[in-house]
């Protein structure tokens, strides 16, 4: 977003913003461990196959076993390493969820930023929509979404990504809302700037935070329904394996081994709590009058 | 108030409206058809026996006139023939609908009475350890899909402890006590989703309460900590958390649907879980509306008494 930034003494005041909140948000713990567990997250998912092996390899003397020395978290009912799994599994559900968030992102902040930008009329019936359909449990949506666009990898980014658009719009359309009335932009239009450049230089990048915390809690949000699908075999399809798939596996042995179904769980619960944590904590640094909390 | 009443019930019937149409186009959209799945697959399919399922499920007309004939039905209480099964959709609902309503009664006492004294712990005493557990438990709670913590118990009571069955279901009315060991955990896995998100909101308002102006005259009158908390700030915090009552039932009916999968629990939720696998858009599409009415009605009764309770809300409306 550095890149996109121009000249005036308005904008350093602006950039000089955005700092501060990277700075109020590595003054907090929560905010540090939870991008710290998101970096692992991603380098472990990134470099699976390098780190924990092939998660296709069979090895048939060492089926459902408990973890050991050769196995770190143990084996599947196939004689399969459950990390190899569980990471190689991670790399496609954060595909997913990360495809999610982009498409989220961008419809919701089109839709929130043609509410706040166009006239009270479209903003009305455009912020109405976004009611209309929050109020349709997500997870039914999803259910629709699914049975109307079946259940590819794709399709599973751009459903989860449709159903937490509308929230990224009433976040998008708030924050353009304070950007649009801003001395800056004033003062912007008054030596010249066209409307893209407008947006796209200017009103876009001092948003960012906002929307960054909203991605943030998208990812998490598109990685429980990713799992929850999954996990209903409505997700993602053998023989690709996502974090969903490998409970669903996992819960159907539960009586055989525990470790299967414990290790997916596991690893979707840290993933959501630390892009939640992330999102969340981003948020308050943004919010300074909630500091103190 | 009656300006209120009537344009809250407007607003309810335009949201149903729009749910509606939505949910019909979006299974309309897609081209594929689901007679096929029920005449097995694609291949060695009479089109004669195609052709004559397709007449009788009304799949033949326009999707103008089917939409209009589904909404006629709803009217009537007629949610039509399921594409799958020889049964009528009504019929399906209401063979489901009694474990599921029973599971989502008890799972929102259950809620309530966990969410109550977490927030009064966590509001009136935030510096011990009962608090700082309380927000704990919240934190992770609010991040985890409620079917992870369902799992969990399975895992620590069911399988480890053995205290539990882990899944199935047997009406009340043939063996009570049955039925309430196999309801435990998927009520308590429900009830703690629903408690999270009101444990944060209560303890917002008590945390307001707590500050406003009649709290410090109470306290001046010589009430006990006690009573001031539980008669004169908890009433008045539990104002706000009303209107987020649709949005825990929002919460339970999409709780509900994984929950019970996760339990084998034969609710609505596994019904439209099997629905999506079959491609029964019939039943489908009338369970989530279904859904979606529930949450209109819910949203529509706690805006009133919103407004009973809080005359701020229609003054100025009633004039006119």
């Amino acid at each position: 977003m550095s890149a996109t930034v121009a000249t005036g003494p308005a904008l350093d005041v602006a950039v000089a913003a955005r700092v501060g909140v990277l700075r109020r948000l590595a003054r907090r713990p929560a905010a540090v461990a939870a991008a710290v567990a998101i970096a692992l997250l991603l380098v472990l998912s990134l470099l699976a196959t390098p780190i924990a092996g092939s998660p296709t390899a069979i090895d048939t003397r060492e089926i459902l076993a408990p973890p050991s020395s050769a196995h770190w978290l143990g084996t599947d009912d196939l004689g399969r390493d459950l990390l190899a799994r569980t990471l190689a599994g991670g790399r496609l559900t954060l595909l997913v969820a990360f495809g999610a968030m982009a498409v989220s992102m961008l419809v919701g902040t089109i839709w929130g930023f043609v509410a706040a930008a166009a006239g009270r009329a479209v903003d009305e019936g455009l912020m109405r929509a976004a009611d209309a359909c929050l109020a349709i449990p997500p997870i039914l949506l999803a259910l629709i979404l699914v049975a109307a666009f079946g259940s590819s990898t794709t399709t599973l980014a751009l459903v989860s990504g449709l159903l937490l658009a509308p929230q990224a719009a009433r976040i998008a359309r708030s924050a353009l809302m304070s950007e649009l009335r801003s001395d800056y932009r004033l003062a912007a239009r008054a030596v010249g700037a066209g409307p893209l450049r407008i947006v796209f230089g200017e009103l876009l990048p001092n948003a960012s935070p906002a929307l960054i915390a909203q991605a943030s809690l998208n990812v998490a949000w598109a990685i429980g329904i990713e799992a929850s699908l999954s996990f209903l075999g409505l997700g993602v399809q053998p023989p690709d394996a996502s974090w969903g798939t490998l409970l669903q596996d996992g819960y159907e042995s539960l009586y055989r081994s525990i470790w299967l179904t414990v290790v997916p769980a596991v690893a979707i619960f840290v993933a959501i709590l630390a892009f939640n944590t992330f999102g969340t904590q981003l948020q308050h640094a943004l919010d300074p009058r909630q500091e103190e909390r | 108030m009656r300006g209120y009443v009537l344009r809250r019930l407007g607003a309810g019937i335009v949201l149903l409206a729009l749910a509606s149409l939505l949910v019909f186009a979006l299974l309309r959209v897609v081209p594929g058809d689901p007679t096929i799945t029920k005449l097995g697959g694609a291949r060695n399919i009479d089109p004669a026996a195609l052709a004559q399922l397709r007449q009788e499920l009304g799949l033949d007309r326009s999707v103008v006139s089917q939409y209009l004939s589904w909404v006629g039905g709803l009217v009537q209480g007629d949610l039509g023939q399921s594409y799958f099964s020889q049964y009528a959709v009504t019929t399906l609902i209401g063979q489901r609908v009694v474990p599921t309503l029973e599971l989502a009664a008890l799972a929102f006492v259950l809620g309530l009475a966990l969410a109550v004294p977490a927030a009064l712990v966590s509001a009136t005493r935030p510096r011990s350890i009962a608090a700082r557990a309380v927000n704990g438990a919240t934190a992770a709670l609010m991040a985890a899909p409620p079917f992870l913590v369902g799992i969990a118990f399975v895992i620590v009571l069911g399988v480890q402890a053995r205290l539990l069955p882990t899944r199935g279901y047997v009406p009340f009315v043939d063996d009570p006590l049955e039925n309430l060991r196999l309801i435990a955990m998927p009520a308590l896995t429900l009830g703690l989703a629903v408690a999270a998100p009101l444990v944060v909101l209560l303890r917002a308002s008590l945390e307001e309460a707590l500050r406003a102006p009649f709290i410090r005259t109470a306290t001046g009158k010589g009430l006990t900590h006690r009573r001031v908390v539980l008669t004169h700030a908890l009433p008045n915090a539990l104002i706000p958390s009303l209107t987020y009552l649709g949005v825990t039932v929002g919460y339970l009916l999409g709780g509900v649907v994984v929950v019970e999968y996760v339990f084998g629990w034969p609710g609505l939720g596994s019904l439209v879980v099997d629905a999506v696998l079959k491609r029964d858009y019939a039943v489908l599409q009338s369970v989530v509306l279904l859904a979606v009415a529930i949450f209109v009605l819910v949203t529509f009764v706690t805006d009133l008494l919103y407004g009973v309770l809080d005359p701020r809300l229609r003054v100025g409306e009633g004039r006119a």
